[in-house]
């Protein structure tokens, strides 16, 4: 797919390296978060603070050496709930518990769903200017939307899924008009219901990137992928984003019996441990990618979003990440 | 012809907290319990309390047979297997297709009851409501499922071991008092191949039922395939969810039925609210098949962990108004 990067004006290093999506919020970005949500702060003081952030973690991207960057999604919440409350034909639930003493408002398809305005599409441009390297614009799937909203509207799972599709087509169709050249479709719920891969869900990322000149990214995780693999190879995207690590790469077996056949941004380290790993434990694993996979297929990033770990977990975690990706490249000449 | 009788029942937990101040003490105690603020005596306190309030709550909407609302529960899986000797409780996964997290046990030696599961809490159920308690369990072939198996025993062993931990449950609620308990296997739905130690399993379960009913219940996946299957168990009741079997109606309209049914017509998982006549509409066509004694008209799963409170309250009055209006059709 390198061929499609260059027509695309894209240049990149072999083994690009990038993250996920989501950042850490710094402490002060959280209470204002809270702050405004209790009324005691105004939107416009949390926007300066979220532009902030942002400039923040785009100088510490650019300083770490990463190839491909993203805009650390200071502005969003929930992955979710930031899309619902944007489109048209949401409403919010009460509190749902999602585990032990955790619960979330999860949003409602009360009506027809439709795109009004961009919904990301500014942050990209904020993010875009501040740096000379790609940044990913990032958007939910239909999927994942349908999947973790409650649907009260449309008759079936199916319908919610390609309305959704739709909507979210026109917010790519924004994305892409702005210039992003790299967009990602976020599908955590990708293997809810291996069953509707066929069934719908491919044809629910086709609705969402049909005619859109840009190089697509898949983004899937809580595991289950035995289940939609090889299947999982026909949605129209250009790159799987996967998490390996966290299953202590279980996947790499998977893809010796069927060969990965698209890009691969491969999840070098775990999101979800405080521990940092070490650069030779990374090495080892970007080998063991390659031993399936040819190197101009293989991206290198972090299993998910880091939005759960400290900053300095988050550094630590790319820092050793880049270096070890520059040794395994040295060693490939 | 033996009178059917038309049950509105729970068909397991109850949302422990609510949009209301009052509602979220809970969630305020647990996690005060978290910062050391309270101790774990008035942690339990409150959910005393909270367990008063969601049996209050379930009878005020209307139902025949109520739960504790499983209050007290982590999740499904490990607020058993906490009680159990030769295993730990792991890190998160999604539990089925939910958007629910539960934690996952590794199995390590060999599996044994480190102290009675349910009997306290059902005690203490039993006590404060005034309608009939069924207690709740999941069962040996879901728990094994939900498993990671470090200790290399095999799946058939871990089931069997489970088993033998969930009958002795079985007998000590049945001392308690339980008329009726409610065993919960989603997972045989997922893996019908299973089905041979599956029976095994269960019937080493209700073995130790006594006089006690046991109602099987399955949610999560289509039951169709195994109805035939489901139906030779030894078991009093079959607890089936609609909202994954388009077919089931005209399964059930065909094979009939000798066994208790409970019926999950109402979707446990979706805000949406049924119209009454929907529901009505399916009972005409499944009851006129059936020879069971006593039909559970409850939701497709319990709904303590997918809706929120004030949804699922009027979810549990559909389920009593539409058991009543039942009452007519048969």
């Amino acid at each position: 797919m390198r061929d499609k990067l260059k027509r695309l004006g894209i240049e990149l290093p072999l083994l690009p390296t990038t993250s996920v999506g989501s950042l850490p919020k710094p402490p002060h970005l959280l209470e204002a978060r809270q702050k405004v949500a209790a009324g005691k702060m105004g939107a416009a003081e949390l926007r300066r603070l979220e532009e902030q952030a942002t400039r923040e973690w785009m100088t510490t991207q650019e300083e770490l050496g990463l190839d491909v960057l993203v805009d650390g999604e200071m502005y969003r919440g929930d992955m979710a709930a930031y899309f619902a409350e944007n489109l048209e034909g949401f409403k919010t639930s009460g509190l749902v518990r999602s585990y032990g003493n955790r619960y979330y408002r999860k949003p409602i398809i009360a009506g027809e769903i439709r795109w009004k305005k961009p919904i990301t599409v500014d942050w990209w441009r904020f993010a875009q200017q501040l740096t000379r390297k790609p940044v990913k614009g990032m958007i939910t799937g239909p999927y994942t939307m349908m999947d973790w909203s409650f649907n009260e509207y449309y008759p079936s799972r199916r319908e919610a899924c390609l309305a959704l599709a739709k909507a979210l087509h026109e917010e790519v169709k924004a994305l892409a008009a702005a210039g992003a050249k790299i967009i990602q479709i976020d599908e955590p719920a990708l293997s809810a219901r291996p069953e509707e891969l066929s069934d719908f869900a491919i044809d629910a990322i086709q609705t969402v990137t049909r005619g859109i000149d840009a190089y697509f990214i898949c983004h899937i995780c809580y595991g289950a992928f035995e289940f939609i693999y090889p299947e999982m190879l026909r949605l129209p995207v250009d790159n799987f984003d996967l998490e390996m690590s966290n299953s202590d790469l279980d996947l790499v077996e998977l893809f010796r019996v069927h060969p990965f056949t698209k890009d691969l941004s491969f999840g070098v380290v775990d999101v979800h441990s405080h521990a940092v790993e070490d650069v030779e434990t990374i090495v080892k694993r970007i080998r063991k990618a390659l031993e399936v996979l040819h190197p101009e297929q293989l991206w290198i990033d972090p299993d998910c979003g880091l939005k759960t770990r400290s900053r300095e977990e988050a550094v630590g975690k790319l820092k050793n990440m880049v270096e070890a990706t520059r040794r395994v490249r040295s060693e490939l000449g | 012809m033996i009178k059917m009788e038309i049950l509105a029942a729970s068909a397991g937990s109850y949302p422990r907290i609510g949009d209301s101040v009052e509602q979220q003490r809970h969630r305020q105690a647990y996690a005060q319990l978290e910062r050391g603020e309270i101790t774990a005596e008035e942690f339990e306190q409150v959910q005393d309390e909270v367990t008063r309030e969601v049996i209050e709550e379930q009878i005020r909407a209307g139902l025949n047979l109520i739960t504790d609302g499983q209050v007290r529960w982590y999740d499904p899986i490990s607020h058993l297997v906490r009680k159990v000797e030769g295993c730990r409780i792991n890190g998160l996964l999604r539990y089925f297709d939910t958007n629910f997290y539960f934690r996952q046990p590794v199995v390590e030696g060999r599996l044994s009851r480190r102290e009675p599961m349910l009997r306290g809490e059902f005690r203490f159920a039993k006590k404060v409501s005034t309608r009939p308690v069924k207690p709740v369990l999941t069962g040996p072939y879901t728990l094994a499922r939900h498993s990671i198996d470090r200790r290399g025993a095999g799946l058939k062993t871990i089931v069997s071991e489970f088993a033998e931990i969930i009958a002795e449950e079985v007998k000590d609620l049945v001392e308690e008092g339980a008329e009726i308990i409610q065993l919960d296997e989603p997972a045989i739905l997922k893996h019908p191949d299973d089905f041979k130690l599956f029976r095994e399993a269960i019937e080493t379960v209700s073995a130790e039922r006594g006089g006690a009913q046991l109602a099987l219940y399955t949610y999560f996946g289509d039951a169709a395939p195994l109805y035939e299957e489901l139906l030779d168990l030894s078991v009093e009741a079959i607890g089936l969810d609609f909202t994954y079997g388009p077919k089931l109606p005209r399964v059930i309209e065909a094979r009939g039925c000798d066994k208790d049914l409970g019926l999950g017509l109402i979707d446990g998982r979706n805000t949406r609210l049924e119209r009454p006549e929907e529901i009505l509409g399916k009972l005409k066509q499944i009851l006129p098949a059936l020879n069971s004694k006593r039909i559970y008209l409850n939701t497709s799963c319990g709904l303590g962990d997918y809706l929120p409170r004030e949804i699922a309250f009027r979810k549990l009055q559909l389920v009593a108004e539409v058991a009543e209006r039942a009452e007519e059709l048969i």
